[in-house]
């Protein structure tokens, strides 16, 4: 690929731009492979380093430290208590005893237990004197799974924290040295709300994610290696396991028998693709359309427009969606209202039809995904400075040159990352489809064992399918999900290279 | 350990026998939560008070009834069992789902006997995993039938098919029968034409065999008269009473929609049996599935606890309580002296029900994951331009139940020509999982099969594997390449295959 | 100017008033048909929440006999104690959240520390999968901590307000926009950030405060999936979303399908007032960030 000066970049067309900036994108796929690998390479080198240093940095700090310093080691936040600090000490001290603490009561146990992911099911008797079966329960595979991940992070947490309590001995030692004082914990108090105002912003937004997003989330993409299911649900009736990399085997494999997964993914993919296309660009479309139509000069009541479009943002989709859905069905009102005004004689099949069932949700979705774009676009195109259009009308260009010279690539330039979030947000836009269809109507070729697959299922409706299935194998769910993770990724990626609008966010400062 | 257990069995008997109540010390006041459909919500409190009044042993049941509605029961339980009620109420198409998971407890000797004697024997399987019973029948209504607007199909139409399709669509009326999204109503036409889905589980819930024949000379009749059906314009894929309200002239569904519909229709409120329907000249009166709804008690690990619960089940699905039942919200009894009573056969919801008996076939159990894989025969069956389409709609029905089984590595496909070589059809194709399957072999040319792996036909077990009952199977050493077992004569067979070895009995 | 190009242009200048009013008057006609097609659903609902002759679904829209017994028959089921539940959802998430996203967006927006970028980045990602699997982790963490069936309302608020961290994004773009040179100035005043932040920032940020309580305040009515699963069958722990969701089962629907409606109308009416009278805000809001991040 011959890679374009500037000027030569410049001369090109618009066209002819972006089929370089895709050519370009693809031709530097081989070097970026190259380089992708090349700098794990070198991270890994450079954390071995890392490594090597950290570790002749504790050793250096431990021969050349005072006795607090040393103690330190043993007994965290000790050098802080010796030289005063002793709000910063006590709270070293406090995460010990607690780390300790926890290990030892219950951290060890889930941490053992992680490979085995439990050992004694639960066990069925009789029990003669009342005439009834009793259950008694053991292990259970799905607590040792999360709190053996708990603990994990836990202990990473715990490594972190000494390592910072062992550097801070380091700087006290210099600080004290060169003769200047410590922070007392009231200094430390201040810089909280100001230059360490970020730790407490952060805080507890961070822990949030920590516990409710990102726990969940390695949680699962561990099942994905389990055997987690109905019927394995690691209490009540089997303990689930590992097993290595069989889903993806089952899920991957082209051959089968009667089942193919992959078959069934490519299937719900290629929906889903053509799903978040539509979706995404009919509303951008339409949506700024509608927009310039109310901010257009001379057109009265612009709220009450707006305010009627916003209904379907304000009314939750569950009502909404659920009307609609029944509105279109065969004996629904609009196939009535139809056959009344006489323009068809029989119901027309918006929902049995597969063509029909997926034109029908996208021009729904139209109905509901408008009035976003029409706010979003209505403050962008207030923004476009409006002697670009006067001067533009004197050099004679009538109102669709307007359109494709100066608004498109306007809204296009600043909705460039919106668009994308957009597209991805449509390709697991789950509320639409589960409240219209379902994912009806049924294909035939795409169902199997993993339950009955629409033609209009997104990977997500899939997905939720899959783990309230008869079976509710998680574990199939689990990769599913994996799987939308990688395809969502590496549209991101893709398109964000090519974006227009790819650039610094301190421009806007 | 087995022989234990049946002296301790034993002994309970005796026990219960001599003293007649034979658990003491149950008095106490217990928490109970129980999920029972909305309807039901208000009467199951009633019944509960009666129970805290009437009952001997001084037990005080303090009860949290909550609207968890039958279908959506059984996912809940099988989500989470231990947050689960104590007590619910689901529909028999749950059932070896709730056992394979676990989530029902199984009956104790006296308690299992009570079931035995007092409902009938339909309803009684449908609570049987392989020999152990797992939950109280509460109902035997859970089959369908036909609702007709008087004024839209007459009555003399009532019995075909094709005529109450012709009068829909004369009268701009729909047809509403679920054929795109439930497998439970859309098996009533391969009842009619005599096919069978017939699956076998062991005592702990799980699948080991299926006979399934709808894909067959037969079954394509019956796809040939769904598809007349669904290709009407006025066929509507729903089976909810209140249809007629928007629309409907037929409806096909339960008595639970019996309310509903007579408040819609008043008079002119017909209700029959399901329709037959006609190929190459040949009436198929349309079948169904004859079911219950049952009420499982959630296992427990206290035994004072998990004997109150079910007692409390007894009571609950009692005599008593099913007339009540019946009384207020004509669900109809599973109890035999309730279904005796006169009030109960003078209904004519029921008795719509119970002239559709005669065409139905028990549920019994059946895989979860059949209902996913079968809805889709209607889809098919729609989109279907000829009977090669028809044909292709059912070969992928047949290789989706294969791969049921396909999942577990060592189940099996016995297929085979048992009755005779030009005959061999699917009706002689069996899927087994670490199991047994009875064959009945009629005198013919042939009699033989193998046992293959589904999907990859070459993988055989036959002849070589034979361990025990060889003499019974005819050595055709060179000539049987395909290492096929041919029995020596007719007759009823039990052939187990365990996995490296097939042991072959005649019963 | 001769006299001739004088009357030229004024007769241009009528021909463009002409051809203006009939292009505003095609513009007002296809927003009167969008308004039409928007409104059509809406009043259906509200008119069978009307219908009093039955409670089933039925053909038409226009009730035969009208009245307010769906409304009166609501307070006869659970569906006030799953309003205020979700009013309570609503209101502490909406506080809860804004605080969370302000703090997040304001130091991604402001803040240069070292993990800035990879924190930026690792949200990213973790943003890419698909959160419906979490669903059954989360139910078992807060059924561990007591938090699911009759006590669901604190646990919902808890997930909904722990994770909307991640919802950083619209309001940090919005924080972009405004100066720097306003925190530096007063920063050499000898404020701290936290001044800055009380005293600078947030007057100035008032549309998109308005914008991510509205958002929060919005997100508990419609949760059916999520809020069905902690509530675990449990009535007096669900939200309308679930409760009314559950009116549409079929062995319910033939009973409570216009209560159905009506409860649609009464979750519909305060979100959509709020909305309303707050649109502006969003407008700034959604603007000014979800655009410009």
């Amino acid at each position: 690929m011959k890679t374009l000066t500037d000027l030569e970049y410049l001369k090109l067309s618009k066209g002819q731009r972006l089929v370089h900036r895709i050519c370009s994108f693809f031709a530097s796929i081989p070097t970026g492979l190259k380089n992708l690998v090349l700098s794990i390479g070198r991270g890994i080198g450079k954390a071995a380093v890392g490594i090597k240093d950290e570790f002749a940095d504790l050793w250096n700090t431990f021969k050349n430290g005072d006795t607090p310093t040393r103690v330190s080691y043993l007994i965290m936040g000790f050098g802080n208590l010796c030289r005063g600090q002793i709000l910063r000490g006590l709270l070293f001290l406090l995460f010990e005893i607690v780390f300790i603490a926890y290990m030892a009561l219950s951290g060890w146990y889930w941490l053992s237990m992680l490979p085995s992911l439990g050992k004694v099911g639960p066990v069925k008797e009789y029990n003669v004197i009342y005439d009834t079966y009793v259950t008694t329960y053991h292990d259970n595979s799905f607590k040792i799974l999360l709190y053996g991940v708990l603990t994990i992070f836990f202990i990473i947490a715990f490594i972190y924290t000494w390592r910072v309590n062992i550097r801070q001995n380091k700087l006290a030692m210099q600080i004290l040295r060169s003769g200047k004082k410590l922070k007392s914990g009231k200094d430390d108090l201040r810089s909280l709300v100001d230059d360490q105002f970020h730790k407490t912003l952060l805080a507890l937004p961070l822990t949030g994610i920590l516990i409710f997003t990102v726990l969940p989330i390695v949680f699962m993409v561990l099942v994905a290696f389990t055997n987690y299911d109905g019927n394995h649900d690691g209490y009540i009736n089997n303990l689930f396991s590992w097993v290595g990399l069989d889903n993806f085997n089952t899920m991957l494999s082209w051959s089968g028998g009667g089942v193919n997964y992959s078959a069934t993914f490519g299937e719900v993919l290629t929906w889903t693709l053509i799903w978040a296309f539509f979706a995404t660009f009919t509303n951008y479309f339409l949506g700024m359309l509608v927009a310039m139509l109310i901010n257009k000069k001379g057109v009265r009541i612009k709220k009450l427009w707006r305010t009627v479009l916003v209904l379907t943002i304000a009314v939750p989709q569950f009502i909404s969606l659920l009307y609609v859905s029944k509105m279109f069905a065969k004996n629904g009102i609009i196939n009535g209202a139809l056959m009344d005004l006489g323009w068809i004689t029989q119901a027309l099949p918006f929902w049995e039809d597969p063509t029909w069932a997926r034109i029908t949700v996208i021009v729904i979705n139209i109905w509901i995904g408008i009035p976003y774009l029409m706010l979003i676009s209505t403050g962008i195109l207030m923004n476009i400075p409006q002697d670009l259009y006067e001067s533009s009308r004197i050099d004679g260009a009538n109102a669709w040159q307007q359109y494709t010279k100066i608004t498109l690539p306007y809204m296009l330039f600043v909705t460039g990352p919106y668009l994308l979030t957009s597209f991805t947000g449509n390709m697991n836009n789950f509320n639409v489809i589960y409240l219209l269809t379902g994912g009806a109507p049924t294909n035939a070729a795409a169902s199997g064992a993993a339950g009955a697959v629409g033609y209009t299922d997104l990977l997500i409706t899939w997905l939720f399918k899959i783990t309230t299935g008869a079976d509710a194998q998680y574990y199939l769910a689990s990769v599913v999900g994996i799987m939308v993770f990688v395809v969502v990724a590496v549209i991101s990626l893709v398109v964000y290279r090519l974006l227009p609008s790819n650039r610094n966010e301190e421009d806007f400062q | 350990m087995k022989k234990i257990i049946s002296l301790l069995l034993a002994m309970v008997m005796a026990l219960s026998l001599c003293t007649g109540a034979f658990a003491t010390g149950l008095e106490g006041t217990y928490d109970v939560k129980i999920w029972v459909a909305e309807k039901m919500v208000d009467l199951t409190k009633r019944q509960i008070e009666a129970y805290n009044a009437s009952n001997t042993d001084g037990i005080v049941i303090n009860a949290t009834v909550e609207a968890v509605s039958e279908a959506e029961a059984a996912t809940q339980m099988v989500t989470d069992v231990e947050a689960g009620a104590d007590l619910f109420c689901f529909a028999q198409d749950q059932f070896a789902r709730l056992v394979s998971a676990e989530a029902l407890a199984q009956l104790g000797v006296g308690a299992s006997e009570i079931v035995r004697t007092n409902n009938d024997a339909g309803v009684v399987a449908a609570a049987t995993a392989g020999e152990a019973i797992y939950a109280y029948p509460l109902t035997s209504d859970n089959g369908y039938f036909m609702y007709y607007d008087k004024t839209v199909v007459p009555e003399e139409d009532v019995d075909s098919l094709e005529a109450i399709i012709a009068d829909c669509e004369k009268a701009g009326k729909y047809f509403a029968f679920e054929m795109n999204t439930s497998a439970w109503y859309l098996a009533s036409f391969f009842f009619a034409t005599g096919c069978v889905s017939e699956w076998t589980t062991d005592d702990d819930g799980k699948f080991i065999s299926v006979h399934d024949t709808f894909d067959s000379p037969a079954g394509l009749i019956a796809v040939k008269g769904m598809k007349k059906l669904v290709d009407s314009k006025y066929h509507l894929s729903s089976s909810s009473g209140s249809e007629f309200a928007s629309g409907a002239g037929v409806v096909v569904t339960g008595t639970w929609d019996y309310t509903t519909v007579s408040e819609i229709l008043g008079d002119n409120m017909g209700v029959a049996d399901l329709p037959s329907f006609e190929v190459d000249g040949v009436s198929y009166h349309l079948g169904s599935f004859n079911g219950c709804k049952l009420l499982g008690v959630k296992p427990q690990t206290n035994p004072v606890k998990g004997a109150v619960l079910h007692r409390l089940a007894q009571y609950l699905t009692g005599e008593e309580c099913q007339m009540q039942r019946f009384e207020e919200n004509a669900w109809g009894p599973s109890n035999l002296a309730v279904q005796a009573s006169e009030a109960v056969q003078a209904n004519p919801g029921l008795a719509a029900l119970y002239a559709q008996n005669a065409y139905s076939i028990p549920q019994g159990q059946i895989h979860g994951s059949w209902w996913d894989v079968a809805k889709v025969i209607g889809d098919d069956v729609k989109a279907a331009q000829d009977e090669a389409g028809l044909q292709a709609a059912l070969d992928n029905y047949r290789d989706k139940i294969a791969s049921l089984f396909n999942l577990d590595t060592s189940a099996l496909l016995f297929v085979g020509a048992w009755n005779g070589w030009n005959n061999a059809d699917e009706n002689d194709t069996y899927y087994l999982k670490n199991g047994s399957v009875t064959l009945d072999v009629p005198e013919s040319d042939y009699m033989g099969g193998r046992i293959v792996t589904p999907g990859e036909w070459d993988t055989d077990k036959g002849f070589a594997q034979v361990t025990d009952g060889v003499e019974l199977v005819k050595d055709l050493g060179a000539d049987n390449g395909d290492n096929n077992i041919v029995f020596a004569e007719a007759g009823n067979y039990t052939v187990t295959w365990d996995g490296t070895s097939i042991t072959i009995v005649k019963n | 100017m001769s006299q001739a190009n004088a009357s030229q242009s004024l007769k241009r200048h009528m021909g463009l008033k002409a051809s203006q009013r009939i292009s505003n008057t095609t513009a007002h006609i296809v927003l009167v048909i969008i308004s039409v097609i928007w409104l059509i659903p809406f009043v259906c609902i509200l008119l069978q929440s009307f219908r009093v002759e039955s409670t089933y679904p039925v053909g038409y829209v226009k009730p035969e006999k009208w009245g307010l017994d769906n409304y009166r028959n609501l307070f006869n089921t659970d569906f006030p104690r799953w309003y205020v539940n979700t009013l309570v959802m609503a209101l502490c998430t909406a506080a809860l959240q804004t605080v969370i996203v302000l703090c997040m967006s304001y130091t991604l927006s402001r803040f240069r520390f070292k993990m800035r970028k990879p924190l930026m980045q690792f949200m990213l990602i973790l943003g890419m999968f698909p959160g419906m699997l979490t669903m059954i982790i989360l139910y078992r963490v807060l059924k561990d901590l007591g938090m699911t069936q009759a006590n669901s309302v604190p646990g919902l608020i808890l997930v909904y307000v722990a994770s909307s961290g991640m919802g950083y994004y619209v309001s940090k773009g919005f924080f972009d926009t405004i100066s720097k040179s306003l925190d530096e100035a007063a920063r050499m005043d000898g404020a701290t950030r936290f001044q800055v932040l009380k005293k600078i920032i947030l007057p100035l940020s008032k549309p998109i405060v308005i914008y991510t309580v509205l958002t929060a305040f919005m997100g508990p009515w419609g949760d059916f999936v999520f809020a069905r699963y902690i509530a675990f069958g449990t009535s007096s722990g669900m939200n309308v979303a679930v409760g009314l969701y559950n009116w549409l089962n079929r062995d319910q629907i033939a009973n409570n399908y216009t209560m159905f409606c009506a409860g649609g109308v009464l979750v519909a009416i305060p979100v959509t007032i709020l909305f309303m009278c707050l649109q502006k805000y969003y407008v700034e809001g959604v603007t000014g960030g979800a655009v410009k991040g």
